[in-house]
């Protein structure tokens, strides 16, 4: 648990760190699975650069809908407040939808088959986002409940967590369920013959959701009729899910009947 | 698009070696745009060579913005 890592002699934050490890382990990988199947990798950095930035800006804009009345907007002119709130604070859900809608439109603009690029590497996704959590795990941030039972930790005063008490590591937790949902999409993309990948993606990272949101105790977090807002919007990406896979059953079902 | 990508992606180096974190943000975002345009000016083989050189600028500029100056992006949010 280490806020700054030393690295060549330069402080380098953790955070940013595991983000970056991980989105370099992940591309590699998937440069390696779509040269292997002979796609074209252009393609392939053009639809995850624009969905990276479409991430940025959604996350942002979610975090910034959220934290509407905590932010001093007389001072967002001022550049080290703007750079204050531009360093911090990006909502997972928010980059999610984001990187995924701007990920659609620069597909269609360019004439890229995104469901084919997105079956390949989807599974990458948790992979990358493990690592983010790990990171959260270092800085402290995204921690979990008052807990005194087995793997409790104590925060070090200059994380971001509240310090002096044994919490429930529930980054670690989720990292591992993410590593699991990982594994987990890689399987049934071999049993499936590349089907359903998307849909699998937000049924399972939905589901693990709703359950590590039980055991986060950060700040507000936007409690209607006793969930959460990420609990919410993981219900909502679970529906979407299933009732895709629904529709393309009946379909292919459909197309069944009219060819016999 | 190549000379652009590798303009951005010079930029983004800079902003990333040299602003303190003060602009690390804005260094990630124009690192990205510079991936976009070198992964575009790829597909023309007259910018294909500079083009690549945009592309890995750009690549190395978003990495040094991420990995020097964010301390914990996905947290003093609420939700996150």
């Amino acid at each position: 648990m280490h806020v700054y890592l030393e690295l060549f002699g330069h402080k380098v934050a953790s955070y940013g760190f595991f983000i970056a490890l991980g989105g370099i382990i992940v591309n590699l990988i998937a440069v390696y699975i779509l040269s292997k199947r002979k796609m074209d990798i252009n393609d392939f950095t053009i639809i995850e650069s624009i969905g990276l930035l479409g991430a940025f800006i959604g996350a942002k804009l979610l975090y910034l809908v959220v934290s509407f009345k905590d932010i001093d907007w007389s001072r967002i002119t001022n550049l080290s407040y703007l750079t204050q709130i531009m360093q911090g604070g990006f909502v997972f859900y928010g980059g999610f939808i984001g990187g995924i809608i701007a990920a659609l439109i620069a597909s269609k603009a360019n004439k890229i088959d995104f469901r084919s690029y997105a079956d390949e590497v989807i599974f990458l996704i948790p992979l990358a986002h493990a690592f983010g959590r790990v990171g959260c795990f270092m800085a402290g941030c995204c921690f979990g409940k008052p807990y005194d039972g087995p793997f409790s930790v104590i925060f070090p005063d200059n994380s971001f967590a509240i310090h002096g008490v044994k919490l429930f590591p529930v980054q670690l937790f989720e990292a591992c369920g993410l590593v699991i949902v990982s594994f987990a999409l890689l399987f049934l993309k071999k049993l499936l013959s590349r089907q359903f990948q998307i849909e699998l993606y937000f049924i399972l990272y939905g589901i693990l959701r709703m359950i590590t949101e039980t055991f986060r105790y950060d700040a507000a977090r936007g409690i209607f009729f006793d969930l959460s807002t990420s609990q919410w919007i993981s219900i909502l990406m679970i529906t979407i899910g299933l009732a895709s896979i629904w529709i393309q059953l009946k379909k292919s079902k459909g197309n069944e009947c009219l060819a016999d | 698009m190549g000379v652009a990508s590798l303009v951005l992606g010079i930029i983004s180096i800079v902003i990333g070696l040299f602003s303190g974190g003060v602009l690390g943000w804005l260094g990630a975002i124009i690192a990205i745009i510079g991936i976009v345009l070198g992964a575009l000016g790829k597909k023309n083989p007259e910018s294909k060579g500079i083009a690549t050189g945009g592309l890995v600028c750009s690549i190395i500029g978003l990495i040094l913005c991420l990995l020097l100056y964010i301390a914990c992006a996905a947290c003093v949010g609420a939700l996150v």
